[in-house]
């Protein structure tokens, strides 16, 4: 017996003595509800029987109400009017309604023993509140666009009173959960359906959201979205979810680029969808190189859009272009190895000065690096400087890339579904991304990435454990500029033209806003942050102007709130709450049951 | 709970064969002097320390102890005098001095807090295992195989201070006591010759101390040899074999604890008084060690250097 | 000679204006060890918080006498925004990583740029600053070398904020305390100082002479906009570094020299690297320089590394 586990409080509170895989969980600590139970306590006709049969009530009447007509006229969000042929809009309604109906049949009746996992009055009442703020924003939407409330047809007002009885429902409700969803035994098949199930849904959310034709339709998508995670996240859901994903993280890699892959067949050869989809991959695949030099070695390069700016203009030079100003066209894949180079080179004629000296000067020196990689793109136009760049004006009509015959500017046909422009691109970028991903998991599970860590955790410390310190931040750093290099070179092409207000300041800061916002140090957090960050601007036109400000605004508020971002990596979120004792147990026993599904 | 039950008789972590006390030097420091300025912190200090051998060091406040420990373990440049390490002349930076072959530990607890107690010992084998990036990516053979003796020898050196059974857990979550075992693991994972000790027992209860005399003994019967830096005069002069009294920068007494003892300099050095400064350890009675053992702030970051 | 003269005469106005931007990053540096990012920002702000009062109050006016109300103008804005900053984004973050509050700095520029840009009234593009009677006008010539009147104003500035941060720092007790505070927080704490209003006062000096800054840049440039905080924030940090981070008499220094060196490199340097079009490269080029050779700074950093 270790002195250790004598002090593990495992079995010595009172009255928690049931059997096996219950451990003090009658609290879920985990969750931040301890901190409103009193408000909601006091909530009238708390614990009432009234509670089930209401919440039953109102599934049936938001249901019910999304085959019946929302709207009067047909023009609003696609086509509201029309009985008995849900549409979109609604069919998020009816998905709504089903998994808050799974909720209460879990509460109470035939899936009673599911309920003992997880927490399903929370569950139901986000679900009922986020289906009621759809509602409203819905009714909103119809009575600006066609006059007024009046035009709002019987449907949409008794969708709105099901949502308003499921929230009540939800509020009134007490959960009976009182095992840890984390010790839940299940079997492996159970598991891969449910991976296979949510990568389909994401697949399917991407193409709805894609295909959505207004701004109001996709943010009550978002709504939607959100409002289904934040109630199953509540739950206790993904608490399990994240453990069979690495308890299957093979299944779930597979999976997630089968989806990708498959991506563009959903899209039947629409350019304009593909066209977003390829920002946001290029974008996401220099975020996921970014996140490898901010989220692994915790180093602060603000410069970042610099290095794929570098690799951009060494294919742009190289290219085929009529305005290419170096005579040498060796074939693209020599191409990519070069931008690569080139760029890691300049990480490290910038890295090695400025790593020896504290951190911050890191953050500086690398937006100074960018502005000077900026200035001296457009420099070097022949007056100012030696004729490279072709100044301000950069390099135009950069060709399409030719794979072996593959012609990238051509649709092709595969299966009878025609493959545009866009995805063709899309298909080299998907791999480029998996390089990008590869390495950056890999390094992360290596001694590399342990010491990655511990530089984090304590650089003096580290150094003082024999780990080179210096040489692993300057590999971090070059090794992040080699990938984003390697990436400029397609953007190059992808592009058709490079210039230098292609790689302002804000470029870089939104590449960081993407690893921030969707989690530091995490594969699946920075594709999420990058999808939200490109997808946003696409969709929701009326918000572009405000565009940036609120993307500043969201910064600020992710430091303050969630710094480990949306997807968070267990030690980042142990980092940025280091006096948070309960927290660290947790995780702990995350880590623990983990530990035991892999042996 | 000992900690020797779970540690059945495992003499080696280190190098193959223990080895006699007072055999070969393994640390020499030569006339070692730091200056700050016009401050003398460190005057002409002289160290052997032999293979299998454990040598304390004593001294008042103020006394000079952590700066020369920082000339020996690369933190500080001394301004004369040089330290060898097996007839090596030790370069000035603590990562060179750990590849050479002399680990250590803090007087203020310096882990990884948020890596598991595994994770803390395999950064130690950092220096001793050489993947990169290639090898890592591409995963072959070669860094399995590394990755698996890293893996297994941390989980020995784990074992070896009885924490086999933590292996997974958080630092940061463990107890004090274990906190200190576990930094000693860490250390013994970079294959040293010599292990200089920060005050280990600082801090500790009675109890916790002895595991920790003991847990000392086994590393120098395994064949290395130990510097330890203590306040605990009882604890240094059981566990001696040779003890250097410091007081304002210079060598006071050397000798055996029994002759250092009885040094009438020495009760002077102390009940006269050096200045006081800031390296005051936290005694037994330390408040920042609660009722139950579990430490109320283990984790301190900041050190005076 | 003459263009040499000329030389230092430019490099002395804009490293003044560098110097006065440079010390608020330098104070807040030296008391929390943190780069307020977003200091340019603020800057900026007071620039259009001194047109803001002159457009308010003064509209069509030139007389000398608006000037010290338009500098009051800009000072109360920009220390508001800074006070607000420092209370709303920087102070929950105390004890974070430091990736936190960089981040965060980030956030702030960009979002009070955007705010600057989309509220106020036609700052989407470039706005002219009021001129105003004895700062502004026509040059004066001594000697052959052309002196704007702006730049005399932005020397003085810069002279007489100096002597009062002087003052400040050295012979008052707020100013003691600061210097405490910088030592060691802790021990201030204990001995009864009020470090967060320390802090605050850190950030409300370093934005005081920012604005005065802002006002300065406006009557030399005659014109302002919402994107100048971005690249005069950025070289007045290169000037805080080279000076000596967390030095004030360093920031002054170190503005100064950054804005010789800098009309320097567009005199002298000769060919197709000389000229205006680099004048930023070299100045980005001589902070990593710093780094590399000297990363205390000139006068050298009066703060300990406490990581």
């Amino acid at each position: 017996m270790s002195t250790h586990d004598d002090l593990t409080p495992t079995n010595d509170l009172p009255g928690v003595d049931a059997p096996a895989p219950v451990r003090e969980t009658d609290r879920p600590a985990y969750d931040d509800d301890h901190e409103r139970t009193p408000l909601l306590e006091r909530f009238p006709g708390r614990g009432s029987a009234a509670a089930w049969p209401l919440g039953l009530l109102g599934v049936a009447l938001l249901v019910g109400g999304t085959f019946l007509s929302w709207s009067y006229t047909s023009n609003v969000l696609g086509d509201l009017s029309v009985d008995f042929y849900p549409n979109g809009v609604q069919i998020c309604m009816i998905i709504l309604g089903l998994v808050a109906l799974v909720m209460l049949l879990a509460h109470q009746g035939p899936l009673h023993r599911l309920g003992d996992w997880l927490d399903t009055a929370a569950a139901v009442r986000i679900l009922g509140l986020g289906a009621l703020a759809y509602m409203v924003i819905t009714l909103g939407i119809i009575a600006v666009r066609s006059g007024g409330l009046i035009n709002v047809n019987p449907g949409g007002w008794v969708s709105t009173v099901g949502a308003l009885l499921i929230a009540l429902s939800g509020l009134m409700l007490v959960s009976h959960q009182s095992k840890d969803p984390l010790f839940a035994q299940t079997s492996s098949w159970v598991e891969i359906i449910t991976i296979v199930v949510l990568l389909a849904a994401v697949l399917f959310g991407a193409t709805y959201a894609l295909g959505t034709s207004t701004g109001g339709a996709f943010s009550l998508f978002l709504v939607f979205a959100f409002a289904l995670a934040w109630g199953l996240a509540k739950a206790g859901f993904f608490t399990w979810v994240g453990l069979i994903a690495q308890k299957n993280r093979q299944v779930l890699m597979l999976g997630a680029f089968a989806v990708a892959f498959l991506f563009p067949f959903t899209q039947g050869g629409s350019d304009e969808n593909m066209s977003i989809a390829t920002q946001v991959l290029i974008f996401a695949a220099t975020a996921l190189g970014l996140n490898i030099v901010v989220g692994l070695a915790g180093l602060l390069d603000l410069g970042y859009i610099a290095f794929l700016g570098a690799g951009a203009y060494v294919g742009a030079t190289m290219s085929n272009s009529a305005f290419a100003t170096i005579g040498w066209k060796p074939p693209f894949l020599v191409v990519v190895l070069i931008g690569a180079c080139f760029s890691a080179v300049l990480g490290l004629i910038i890295g090695s000065p400025t790593l020896r000296v504290s951190g911050d000067y890191l953050a500086i020196v690398t937006l100074a690096f960018g502005e000077i990689f900026r200035f001296t793109m457009g420099n070097l136009d022949g007056t100012n400087g030696p004729d490279l760049t072709n100044g301000p004006n950069g390099i135009p009509a950069i060709p399409e890339l030719n794979f072996f015959g593959f012609d990238f500017g051509q649709p092709h046909e595969i299966l009878g579904i025609t493959i545009g422009r866009f995805a063709n691109y899309y298909f080299l970028l998907l791999v480029i991304a998996a390089i990008i991903i590869l390495v950056f998991t890999r390094l992360n599970n290596s001694r590399i990435g342990r010491g990655w860590v511990a530089i984090r955790e304590d650089e003096k410390a580290a150094e003082a454990m024999g780990v080179n310190v210096f040489g692993l931040k300057l590999f971090a750093f070059a090794g992040g500029a080699f990938l984003a290099g390697m990436a400029g070179t397609v953007k190059a092409h992808h592009d058709v033209s490079v210039s230098p207000d292609q790689y302002i300041f804000l470029e870089s800061a939104f590449l960081l806003a993407a690893v921030v916002l969707g989690g530091m140090g995490t594969v699946a957090g920075v594709l999420i942050g990058a999808t939200i960050l490109k997808l946003l601007p696409e969709k929701l036109r009326f918000i572009n102007d405000y565009r940036l400000m609120i993307f500043g605004l969201v910064l600020v508020l992710m430091m303050r709130f969630r710094p480990e971002g949306l997807v968070a990596s267990q030690r980042r979120k142990l980092e940025f709450h280091e006096d948070d004792e309960d927290l660290a147990e947790r995780i702990e026993e995350v880590h623990l049951e983990e530990e035991e599904a892999k042996a | 709970m000992t900690v020797t039950d779970e540690t059945p008789a495992q003499p080696t972590p280190g190098s193959p064969t223990p080895a006699v006390p007072g055999g070969a030097p393994v640390l020499e420091a030569r006339g070692v002097t730091m200056r700050f300025g016009g401050l003398t912190a460190v005057k002409d200090v002289d160290m052997t320390v032999n293979e299998g051998e454990i040598v304390g060091l004593i001294g008042p406040n103020g006394a000079g102890k952590t700066t020369f420990f920082n000339c020996l373990t690369g933190l500080y440049k001394p301004t004369e005098g040089q330290v060898t390490l097996n007839g090596e002349v030790l370069p000035p930076k603590p990562r060179a001095v750990v590849v050479a072959g002399m680990a250590r530990t803090f007087q203020n607890i310096r882990l990884f807090g948020n890596m598991t107690a595994l994770e803390n010992v395999m950064v130690g084998r950092y220096c001793r295992t050489s993947s990169m990036a290639l090898t890592s990516i591409l995963r072959g053979p070669k860094f399995r195989r590394e990755e698996e003796a890293t893996r297994a020898r941390a989980q020995e050196l784990l074992d070896f201070v009885g924490l086999g059974g933590s292996a997974e857990h958080l630092a940061r979550n463990m107890p004090y006591g274990d906190q200190r075992r576990l930094e000693i693991a860490r250390a013994l994972a970079t294959d040293p010759k010599l292990i200089l000790l920060d005050e280990p027992t600082a801090g500790m209860n009675p109890q916790e101390t002895r595991q920790a005399s003991d847990l000392i003994f086994r590393i120098r019967d395994s064949g290395l040899a130990v510097v330890v830096i203590e306040h605990d005069m009882r604890f240094i002069f059981n566990l001696c074999d040779r003890v250097l009294c410091l007081v304002r920068g210079e060598v006071l007494v050397e000798g055996t604890p029994g002759e250092v003892q009885s040094d009438p300099r020495v009760i002077e050095a102390y009940i006269g008084g050096g200045d006081d400064d800031d390296d005051a350890p936290p005694r037994d009675d330390d408040p920042t060690t609660g009722a139950d053992g579990i430490p109320n702030a283990p984790m301190t970051t900041e050190e005076q250097p | 000679m003459t263009a040499f003269l000329q030389a230092i005469m430019d490099g002395l106005t804009l490293g003044s204006l560098y110097a006065l931007i440079a010390v608020g990053y330098t104070v807040v540096y030296g008391i929390v060890q943190l780069i307020n990012f977003a200091h340019g920002e603020v800057f900026m702000i007071g620039a259009f918080g001194a047109l803001a009062t002159w457009t308010v109050l003064f509209k069509g006016q030139t007389g000398l006498w608006v000037l010290p109300i338009m500098i009051l103008g800009a000072v109360i804005v920009s220390v508001l925004t800074a006070v607000i900053m420092e209370r709303i984004a920087y102070r929950p973050l105390r004890g974070a990583p430091r990736l936190a509050p960089l981040i965060t700095a980030i956030g702030i520029s960009v979002f009070l740029q955007e705010a600057v840009r989309l509220f106020y009234p036609g700052a989407k593009s470039k706005l002219t600053f009021p001129e105003i009677d004895v700062v502004t006008g026509s040059a004066i010539q001594v000697g052959g070398v052309t002196v704007q009147r702006a730049a005399l104003f932005t020397i003085g500035a810069l002279a007489l904020s100096a002597a009062l941060l002087w003052f400040f720092v050295n012979r008052t007790r707020l100013g003691q305390g600061m210097q405490a505070v910088s030592q060691d927080p802790d021990t201030a704490q204990l001995m009864g100082i009020n470090v967060n209003r320390i802090i605050v006062i850190a950030f409300a000096l370093g934005a005081a002479l920012a604005a005065v800054a802002g006002v300065a840049q406006g009557l030399l440039n005659s014109n302002i906009d919402f994107r100048m905080g971005f690249l005069a924030g950025l070289k007045a940090f290169t000037a805080a570094v080279l000076g000596g981070i967390g030095n004030i008499q360093g920031a002054v220094v170190g503005g100064l020299t950054l804005g010789i060196a800098e009309s320097m490199a567009t005199q002298f340097i000769p060919g197709q690297f000389g000229g205006s079009a680099w004048k930023d490269v070299w100045a980005f080029a001589l902070l990593i320089l710093v780094l590399v050779f000297r990363p205390q700074g000139l006068l050298g950093a009066r703060v300990v590394d406490r990581a």
